[in-house]
């Protein structure tokens, strides 16, 4: 017994070396001994085995089992019912103490009021704007059927896309977003495709932000000029509440009609909704973009919230006002009233398909939440909350319109647009959702760069001169729109049916049957819904061109 | 042993993805390369070089769950796959939602097996039971067991239950093991002499690929129920380790100041572990002691051996 406690270094060389005064680790014979760990008494000075059999005979098989795959494969790892509990585990260090580990990753996950908040914010964009214009180009009762309808789609194709790396057998997908698991079953095609679909909608978005941008800064500039001279804006008078702009178009080409004033005249055309200020925004937003990390950006997307907070103060006080003006005509629209049911329907849906999508960045959202069971439940409560409060403000503009003196087909694409200039409380709105895009924009911008640059470069800021190129042509597309075609409607109906084609409906579809394929288990009903669903998809593309 | 003997098949079959790949990986040491994509059914069969216990060969079947491609070649070669079997070896994940086909497959074999090899023994195991909570497992198991023993019929089939995370799965293929050594209880008799004149605390005799434990003998109460199965990974992780190098390993001595352990090849299927609590007593005399008790138990294997194979040969 005593030999095992001798020292493997005797005392001779000991001595040896104490005689070497310049040595600093002058260590006595003791403590030169190599460690000793009793194995199964780490923790304190018990004679009890702290080490229980069953602790020890796992461990004996996890050593064994990581010899018979590779590192990277998890066939024969532990799974989460085998290993003990974080609290029975306990880290020792050859130095002979253990200790034990605390929490575990349970701590920095988030509850999932705060996952479903994240998520409701994040989908929550300026489609809310368009969403009255929906409903008004497919007739109320169809519009609320079909936004209800494509809310559930939508849930239960993010559903699949949450779904999809569970059902991936044999390797670990725990930091894999949708398009690896695209790369996974459809090769490097399946990616890219994917990462193209997507960065559709991010360009959409960006291009939809320019427009508004423009609009925004237009109005809020109007209105302070206006303010200043104190000018009640001949156009509309001091009395109306609401207006139509297109029959102002109709009657007059350029929103900057004459005026006594020549300073007037010239105000109006150094700042004009689509000559000028698209062009000013550059010189802010340009530079923005060209920042390496957007972390600091990203701290103001609380101000995406308050913008939609007020905006539903708004129309509930703007409903208020206006009261209610509805009257159902079923099949014929007349002067005042659309129809309920329109065949311009299809307008609807490729709005809402941007207005619920999310699909890009679901797994991501949900990897934090604390309790991943509830994942399902929490996405569906998410979904419920961006559907009411589309529901809520659609059907409140598209009710509280005054009908009598002016038409339902009056609606703007951009609710706000309905509200003269000189409105104190759309103005609050429209300088908030100002503030809001500006912060956003470089946002998207960077997560464009990002995906675009690490596809064909694998570098997220190659060079500056890369840089700022991407830039120019994405800001070069929002100007355009901005001065020739400034209808969002269509911009957002088209980039949401064209990248909800792809992320929405058809490769959570296709993946979901192949995995189901795979295992053998692809029954012909599930078939045939998911086949329908990829129809349905590009049913809604083709919709946006022939409607 | 004649080596014009047909060599005789352990079938290892069920239905794709029950854990047979995994099993066999465990409980033979070996290594599993795996493609990032799993391309579908194993398709195993003379790719197997394990010899077991002699003169046996495993084969690993996917049955049933693939595709029309792999169904046909399996219909097809069905006479075959189920001749000259000593050993069907059938695994039923508990998880299945398709007990009914699972049954039929498991039927249609058994036919297979009656018509081609109906002396060869049946062992079902009711795999992945770690998925199960702890409360049902012995429900579930018992259940599973009636069905299959009513469903075997005129078959005699054993049932186990097990998972690749307890001793179950050990224990089953130690149980299997034991069954399919020819004189397994004269082996044990003359096993607890051999102990006794030795003076030994323990001897231990393993299957020589799978290092199963097939028998022992302890002359007191040892504190380490695991211990059997934690030798085997020991042993296993080593001849992984050898085989690498290319090398094979043959034998192993451990001592400390309070014991000594020998594990070294005993006869053709089997090795041997002794364990001596006397540390005084030299290394020598004890493998001396081993080497005359292997000409020993080799003569035993060998006066059954003829008449074993002559018995089968009758078939």
């Amino acid at each position: 017994m005593d030999e095992d406690w001798k020292p493997l270094v005797s005392s001779d060389q000991n001595s040896e070396s104490s005689d070497r005064r310049d040595s600093t680790d002058f260590l006595d014979c003791k403590a030169k001994r190599p460690f000793h760990v009793e194995p199964k008494n780490i923790v304190k000075d018990d004679l009890r085995e702290r080490v229980s059999s069953e602790a020890s005979i796992l461990n004996s098989r996890l050593h064994y089992y990581s010899r018979l795959t590779g590192s990277s494969d998890r066939l024969l790892s532990p799974p989460d019912h085998v290993i003990p509990q974080p609290e029975e585990i306990y880290i020792y260090s050859p130095l002979g103490t253990a200790f034990k580990v605390k929490g575990g990753e349970g701590a920095s996950k988030n509850p999932s009021i705060v996952t479903i908040f994240a998520i409701w914010n994040t989908m929550m964009g300026t489609s809310i704007l368009s969403i009255p214009w929906g409903i008004k180009q497919a007739g109320f009762t169809l519009g609320v059927l079909i936004l209800s309808a494509m809310g559930l789609l939508t849930l239960y194709c993010c559903y699949r896309v949450l779904k999809s790396p569970k059902s991936i057998p044999y390797i670990d997908t725990s930091d894999w977003e949708f398009p690896d698991v695209c790369r996974y079953y459809f090769g490097k095609c399946g990616q890219l495709s994917s990462l193209v679909f997507s960065l559709v909608s991010l360009l959409g978005a960006m291009v939809v932000y320019w427009v508004l941008m423009s609009n925004f800064l237009y109005n809020t500039g109007k209105f302070i000029y206006n303010y200043e001279h104190n000018i009640s804006d001949p156009d509309f008078g001091s009395n109306t509440s609401v207006i139509c702009p297109y029959q102002l178009h109709n009657s007059s080409m350029d929103i900057s009609i004459t005026s006594n004033n020549t300073s007037d005249a010239l105000f109006h055309f150094w700042w004009s909704k689509t000559n000028t200020i698209p062009f000013y925004l550059i010189i802010l937003l340009l530079p923005l973009l060209n920042f390496r990390s957007a972390s600091f950006f990203a701290r103001f997307t609380f101000l995406g919230t308050i913008s939609v907070m007020y905006l539903i103060f708004l129309v509930t006080l703007k409903a208020i006002q206006l009261g209610f003006h509805l009257e159902f005509h079923w099949f014929h629209s007349n002067d005042f009233f659309v129809a309920e049911f329109r065949t311009l329907f299809p307008q609807l849906t490729g709005v809402l398909t941007l207005a619920f999508f999310i699909h890009n960045c679901i797994i991501t959202l949900m990897k934090n939440n604390r309790h991943q069971e509830n994942n399902i439940r929490d996405l569906s409560v998410a979904y419920l909350l961006v559907g009411l409060t589309y529901l809520y403000v659609g059907v409140l503009i598209f009710a509280s319109f005054p009908s009598p003196p002016f038409s339902k087909d009056c609606i703007e694409p951009n609710f706000l647009d309905n509200f003269p200039s000189s409105d104190v409380l759309v103005f609050i709105a429209r300088a908030f959702l100002l503030f809001q895009m500006t912060s956003v924009y470089p946002l998207l911008g960077y997560l464009a760069r990002v995906q675009i640059m690490g596809y064909l470069f694998n570098n997220s800021y190659p060079s500056f001169f890369h840089v700022i190129t991407l830039n120019i042509f994405i800001v070069a597309a929002g100007v355009l729109m901005a001065k020739f075609y400034p209808d969002i409607g269509s911009i957002i109906r088209y980039s949401g049916a064209t990248c909800g084609l792809a992320l929405v409906f058809v490769l959570p579809a296709l993946v979901h049957m192949i995995s189901l394929k795979r295992q053998g288990e692809l029954k012909w009903p599930s078939a045939i819904f998911h086949s329908l669903l990829i129809l349905l998809g590009i049913a809604n593309l083709l919709g946006q061109f022939f409607m | 042993m004649s080596s014009t003997a047909m060599k005789k098949k352990v079938l290892l079959m069920g239905k794709s993805g029950s854990g047979k790949t995994s099993m066999r990986s465990i409980i033979f040491a070996n290594y599993i390369a795996r493609d990032t994509r799993r391309l579908g059914a194993t398709i195993d069969v003379e790719h197997s070089h394990v010899r077991f216990l002699g003169n046996l060969v495993l084969n690993l079947w996917d049955c049933g769950g693939q595709d029309t491609f792999m169904e046909n070649y399996f219909t097809s070669q069905r006479d075959n796959i189920f001749r000259n079997v000593e050993v069907l070896i059938y695994v039923f994940d508990v998880e299945s939602r398709e007990l009914e086909k699972d049954m039929h497959y498991y039927q249609s074999c058994l036919e297979a097996i009656l018509q081609n090899s109906p002396d060869a023994k049946v062992f079902c195991l009711v795999h992945k039971m770690d998925l199960v909570q702890e409360d049902q497992r012995d429900l579930i198991f018992n259940e599973r067991q009636e069905d299959l023993r009513r469903l075997s019929r005129p078959l005699s089939c054993t049932c186990f239950r097990t998972s690749i995370w307890d001793e179950t799965l050990y224990k089953a293929w130690s149980s299997i093991v034991y069954q399919l050594i020819p004189n397994v209880q004269q082996l044990e008799t003359n096993l607890r002499n051999f102990a006794q004149i030795i003076e030994a605390d323990e001897v231990l005799l393993f299957e020589r690929a799978t290092f199963l434990v097939i028998s022992h003998y302890q002359c007191k109460e040892q504190r380490d129920a695991h211990r059997f199965e934690k030798i085997s990974n020991i042993i296993k992780q080593f001849k992984l380790s050898c085989s690498k190098l290319a090398a094979s390993f043959q034998s192993m001595e451990v001592r400390n100041s309070n014991f000594a352990a020998f594990i070294d090849v005993f006869t053709s299927n089997t090795y041997v572990m002794v364990i001596m609590s006397d540390p005084s007593i030299p290394s020598a005399a004890t493998l001396i002691n081993i080497r005359n008790a292997r000409k020993h138990f080799e003569k035993l294997e060998r006066v059954d051996g003829p008449k074993h194979s002559l018995h089968m040969r009758m078939r």
